[in-house]
């Protein structure tokens, strides 16, 4: 392989309207930077996200999804972190069948003001993807 | 139908086209499929942008809209009427965001900007490609309002909701209203005091019959959304009759044989397990902490209005909107800061305005006369190593004008501020000339200077560098030394937690937006005012108590709501019915349906809120969320690639 | 020739329509009561409008006030007239007032102009553009500022020549030199004032040398140059159009001073100007900038993390009060300060320096009552007389004050009284049906 400039990983992420996205938002207020190899789609509530649409993002290339997960926050109630976790750890089975690395889908729970938190996640995240596909 | 659909790519003056090369996500983007229209501007929220964007949609029979822009969370709304202006159905108005996500996260890449937002733009244009026309669900809304906290903001936004002509529950926990505003003397800047102010506006409210007040209530249950709320309230009883003869109840607080310290004091005194404040204290009758209450008996001799057999009652309170004004708790120093707990003459402000009200003739504190006032400033605010990293606003304007009243109503007092650099902004600045003037110290240090505060004997140091003359070392041996405490968000949040308000950085309630949508939060319908969102003084809380009464009766006079038409769709004839989507549906929304022999899922459209858990967890893939179905997210997930 | 008088009636008359006036007016029309908001400039949006970034999140002004601008000039239950001026209130009765307000005439037909600018292309008459704080010049015939509005032509009557070349390259036929001056009779039932302030003019601190030392600007000129609209597209000195490497920032200029009249702090000059320091490291990042100060105001939300993020970024923050402002040959500035810090008066050298001006009072707002008394506070600004429990209400029953007519304030605060000032006016109307 001829030398080539750090890639970038290709991450997708689902964030939430009222909790995770004004966090990502607001990483974007404080200039905080990320790669922008990320990109975002967001739902009502993360525990909503199914896992077709995880594999999907895997099919068509994609390095990594990353959930960012309500937490206790939720307005939709108690649950979602749980819920959310049960899609996770779903979706990792189904990853395994398929010879995906189940590490390359990541959650966590982000509060809407957890800008630094979510920058530091898709940082690290870039990083592992970048390192384990070499 | 062909999709015939229009895109407008925002400048944003420059936020977004400083980083984002417009122009080539225009070319990425023109010839794409559909897309009969693709534009830059440079302000697309701009009225000359709105109306040009009325006059496409309408002449060229645009079926589709995208803007790429700022959050949705600022502009969504503006862009969605325009499409209704225009006769455009505003579900099928998509929303890219440009800024927040792409030109200022990314302002050190441009090229990756550029790609991102043309990720983002095809992403939106594969949403709006299969948006279709809904109609938004709409409810009736309640003409009541719920005020969560009865001191001053939640009383004047009661008032004024009153006026408006509706009906209002205001809500307070404690046994009596008029929350900290009722525990401050004189107040700047007319030298009200508290009382005085809380018992104007009190008996103001006793003059209406559509505000109910609860004391002693707390909402612990809630449910709905925004123009129909139902509240679970709970109202702990006050162990006393009504019209009891106020001359027995004093009698029976005379005999109590319990001393608690009291809170409202601050702590620097007690009171009795049955109590009020103050006489004049609303509600007028006294309340039994029976927390502490040991039954003795005693009050009960002498009062036969005393009544141990009341029971906590439990309300439910149908509101349209919810306005809280919870306030603030005032900082409590950490074990030995400046002293505090370790030094027996270390007090704090709120402390300090208490002692001013109960000492008449001289200040007295510990058995001694005060004579000499140290003052240390921005203790919990503006912390170098702790979370607290705001300017609790108030405190500077309020420890001067407290210094001032101490000298003014004792004489013979020498006040020395040790400060980090006075805020008494606007007109408040009269009052540090005047205290200047009257010849109070002041003293300042930076960040990396604090003051030090040590025991000597029996005398209190407290020794500074002082940065207005030339840093030089000087110490001044304090009676009494007052930490400056701020302003910190209260420490019981139940209300908060049931609601999932969300908090800023500095833990306080957090608005939409600062000047936009200054007293609304992402829970429709929950407005926020007065100091549970941010240090405010009184004046600054009423103001903006008043524009959340505005915004709730905007909601409770509206009659009807819309509502977002997102909820789940079931396939029943994919459906096997096994129940795993009615086990996940927090609002159990949805049932079991019988039809022959076969077996399927029904929702309840009603009741779903359309957050989608029932999704991932149906084996056959038999539901999708409006909007955001397989066909969609799949088809955005492809654009982002 | 006395022209007729035109009667109107409207349950709100709004006196001024920037950022507060406008937020009022908002929250009566969307609760149903129609509003006439009465401008005395020629567009709506007041100061804010013209700005270029908002502390502390760094939103651009235009993107808050150009949607709120938008809704405002769009909503079925507000009338707008801009370039008019309210001569007289009067009570009339117990309840209702009655405004004489006078339009001048903009010499073109509002509903005709397309904004097209050709106008302007052919206008002869060159004068300093007052949109732009004199930075640059504007023509005779213009419109306002690209994001006015109405974002329609006007004629500056006073320098035009009347050569009629705007005339003749009008495509719409919009210009009418013969439009006069249009009277009103307005009645309404309630009064918001939100006349606004004035910022302090430099020219009464000689010292500082302002209009004489070409690279000693205001504040509000630093502003435009910031600004998405601005009119160099970067930040340039006066004198030789260089870009500045060493800006100095005197604060308190106006404020906190008997010299000049003004006893009280300002409350926005702190944060705005370290907003510009920020803005000006972002765009000139070899700058340096020194803001010369006696006490930083950071007290809102926001606004103390937003200061150190400032020192963060390497702005100082230098702890003195300027006393004299001198101009050397290549056009350079010294400062004359005593530096609190180390006892001493110091002098440093900057290649350009901007004057943080202060708030003043409008006192059009003292005006606007003959028969009643609007009581105003010893700086002249709008009385508050129940300044704790009802900021919005001032000496005369029915009329209600908004944003800075009171004192200082910065935009939060300004739109949360515009709010207050909506509530009252709204309780004070359902308790007289």
């Amino acid at each position: 392989m001829p030398n080539t400039a750090p890639q970038k990983a290709k991450i997708l992420v689902f964030s939430t309207e009222k909790i995770s996205d004004p966090a990502i938002d607001m990483a974007g207020l404080l200039k905080l930077h990320y790669p922008p190899t990320v990109n975002t789609i967001t739902l009502p509530c993360s525990s909503g996200v199914k896992p077709r649409w995880i594999l999907h993002a895997f099919e068509k290339g994609f390095d990594g999804v990353f959930i960012a997960a309500d937490g206790s926050d939720c307005s939709y109630g108690e649950s979602c972190t749980e819920k959310t976790g049960n899609i996770v750890a779903k979706t990792h089975e189904m990853m395994k069948e398929r010879n995906i690395d189940p590490a390359r889908l990541k959650m966590a729970a982000l509060c809407s003001v957890c800008s630094e938190a979510f920058v530091k996640h898709v940082k690290s995240f870039n990083e592992y993807l970048i390192k384990s596909s070499k | 139908m062909k999709k015939k659909i229009g895109i407008y790519i925002c400048h944003c003056g420059g936020n977004i086209s400083d980083y984002v090369d417009v122009e080539k996500v225009k070319k990425a983007v023109e010839n794409d499929a559909d897309i009969f229209l693709a534009k830059t501007t440079m302000f697309a929220c701009g009225d000359t942008n709105q109306n040009e964007m009325v006059d496409d949609i309408t002449n060229m029979k645009l079926n589709g809209v995208v803007v790429a822009s700022c959050s949705p969370k600022l502009h969504l709304q503006t862009f969605r009427s325009v499409s209704e202006r225009a006769g455009l159905n505003k579900y099928q108005y998509v929303h890219a965001n440009i800024r927040e996500q792409v030109s200022w996260p990314h302002s050190d890449d441009k090229l990756g900007a550029t790609e991102k937002a043309i990720k983002q733009v095809k992403a939106a244009i594969a949403k709006a490609r299969l948006a279709e026309p809904l109609e938004p669900m709409t409810i009736t809304a309640q003409k009541a309002v719920a005020v969560i906290g009865a001191g001053v903001a939640g009383i004047k936004a009661a008032l004024q909701l009153s006026d408006m002509g509706t009906q209002v529950y205001l809500i307070e926990r404690e046994p009596f209203v008029g929350g900290r505003t009722a525990q401050w003397e004189r107040i700047f800047t007319s030298n009200e005091t508290g009382k005085e102010i809380i018992s104007r506006l009190y008996k103001d409210i006793l003059s209406r019959d559509n505000i109910t007040v609860f004391t002693q209530a707390e909402v612990v249950d809630y449910s709905g959304s925004i123009g129909d709320f139902k509240l679970m309230v709970k109202v702990a009883p006050r162990f006393i009759r009504e019209h009891c003869v106020e001359d027995n109840l004093q009698k029976a607080i005379d005999v109590c044989p319990v001393e608690v310290p009291d809170s409202f004091n601050f702590e620097i005194n007690s009171r009795k397990a049955i109590y009020n404040h103050y006489p004049s204290e609303y509600p007028y009758l006294p309340v039994i902490d029976i927390q502490n209450c040991t039954r003795c008996g005693e009050c009960e001799k002498v009062c036969k209005n005393i009544d141990f057999s009341q029971k906590e009652e439990t309300l439910n309170l149908q509101v349209g909107s919810i306005l809280m004004a919870t306030g603030f708790d005032p900082y409590t120093p950490a074990d030995n800061e400046y002293g505090y707990k370790h030094i027996d003459n270390v007090i704090t402000l709120p402390q300090f305005k208490r002692l001013l009200a109960l000492n008449d003739s001289k200040l007295m504190y510990n058995g001694k006369v005060i004579k000499n006032i140290a003052y240390i400033y921005c203790v919990g605010s503006r912390q170098v190593n702790g979370d607290n990293k705001y300017c609790s606003r108030y405190c500077c304007t309020s420890t001067i004008h407290a210094a001032i009243h101490a000298k003014e109503k004792f004489g013979n007092i020498n006040n020395y501020h040790f400060n980090r650099g006075i805020r008494t902004y606007g007109k408040q600045e009269l009052l540090y000339d005047e205290s200047s003037r009257m010849g109070d110290i002041y003293l300042q240090f930076f960040e990396d200077g604090e003051p030090q505060i040590y025991k000597e004997g029996n005398k209190t140091i407290v020794k500074v560098k002082d940065v207005l003359t030339k840093y030089k070392e000087l110490e001044v041996e304090a009676d009494l030394v007052v930490l400056v405490t701020g302003m910190v968000p209260r420490k019981d949040n139940a209300i908060g937690s049931l609601l999932k308000l969300p908090r800023g950085r500095d833990k306080f309630f957090n608005e939409i937006h600062m000047k936009l949508r200054p007293v609304e939060t992402v829970i429709d319908g929950v407005a926020i005012s007065g100091a549970c969102q941010g240090p405010k003084n009184v004046t600054e809380s009423v103001n903006s108590a008043l524009s959340a009464a505005t915004k709730s009766f905007s909601i409770v006079s509206k009659g009807e709501i819309d509502l977002e038409p997102v909820i789940a769709i079931i396939d029943k004839d994919n459906c096997t019915w096994c129940g795993a989507c009615a086990e996940a549906c927090p609002y159990d929304a949805i049932q079991k349906t019988v039809d022959g022999d076969k077996s399927y899922a029904v929702l309840n459209s009603t009741v779903c809120k359309g957050c989608g858990m029932c999704l991932p967890v149906c084996p056959s893939d038999a539901i999708d969320l409006t909007a955001y179905s397989n066909h969609e997210i799949e088809n955005m997930i492809d654009a982002l690639l | 020739m006395q022209s007729q008088i035109i009667k109107e009636s409207f349950d709100t008359l709004v006196v001024g329509g920037g950022i507060a006036g406008g937020e009022a007016a908002l929250n009566l029309a969307n609760n149903g009561y129609k509003v006439l908001i009465v401008e005395k400039d020629l567009s709506i949006g007041g100061k804010m409008i013209l700005l270029s970034k908002v502390f502390p999140t760094l939103d651009c002004a235009a993107c808050i006030t150009t949607p709120k601008v938008s809704e405002i000039s769009r909503h079925p239950n507000i009338t707008i007239f801009t370039k008019s001026e309210v001569k007289n209130i009067d009570k009339i009765g117990a309840k209702d007032f009655v405004a004489n307000v006078t339009k001048q005439p903009r010499y073109v037909h509002v509903d005709d102009c397309t904004g097209c600018q050709l106008c302007e292309e052919a206008c002869p008459v060159s004068v300093t553009d007052q949109y732009q704080f004199d930075l640059v010049g504007r023509k005779a015939a213009f419109i306002p500022f690209s994001i006015a509005s109405p974002k329609v032509a006007a004629i500056d009557i006073e320098n035009c020549t009347l050569c009629g070349a705007c005339e003749r390259a009008c495509p719409t036929n919009c210009i009418d030199f013969t439009q006069e001056e249009e009277n009103y009779e307005i009645q309404v039932k309630s009064v918001v004032v939100a006349t606004g302030f004035k910022l302090f003019d430099p020219l009464m601190i000689p010292r500082y040398g302002f209009g004489l030392y070409k690279n000693v600007i205001t504040s509000m000129q630093m502003e435009r140059q910031l600004a998405p609209t601005r009119p160099f597209n970067t930040v340039l000195r006066p004198s030789d159009g260089k870009m500045p490497d060493n800006i100095a920032y005197v604060l308190c200029t106006g404020s906190r001073d008997l010299s000049v009249g003004n006893p009280i702090c300002s409350q926005i000059c702190c944060m705005y100007s370290i907003k510009q320091a920020q803005l000006i490291m972002g765009s000139l990042p070899m700058a340096d900038v020194t803001l010369y100060y006696l006490n930083i105001r950071a007290f809102g939300k926001g606004f103390n993390e937003f200061y150190d993020q400032a020192k963060g970024m390497g702005v100082d923050f230098t702890k003195g009060k300027v006393a004299k402002i001198t101009e050397k040959e290549n056009g350079n500035l010294i400062l004359r300060y005593e530096d609190i810090e180390t006892g001493k008066v110091s002098e440093s050298e900057h290649d350009m320096v901007i004057l943080s001006v202060g708030v003043l009072p409008n006192q059009d707002a003292n005006k606007l009552f003959s028969k009643e008394d609007l009581k105003e506070d010893r700086f002249h600004f709008v009385n508050q007389p129940d300044i704790l429990a009802s900021p919005a209400k001032t000496s005369i029953e029915g009329v209600f004050v908004a944003g800075t007519a009171t004192g200082p304030m910065d935009i939060p605060d300004s739109i949360l009284s515009a709010g207050a000032a909506a509530s009252e006016t709204i309780s004070y109307l359902s308790r007289k049906k």
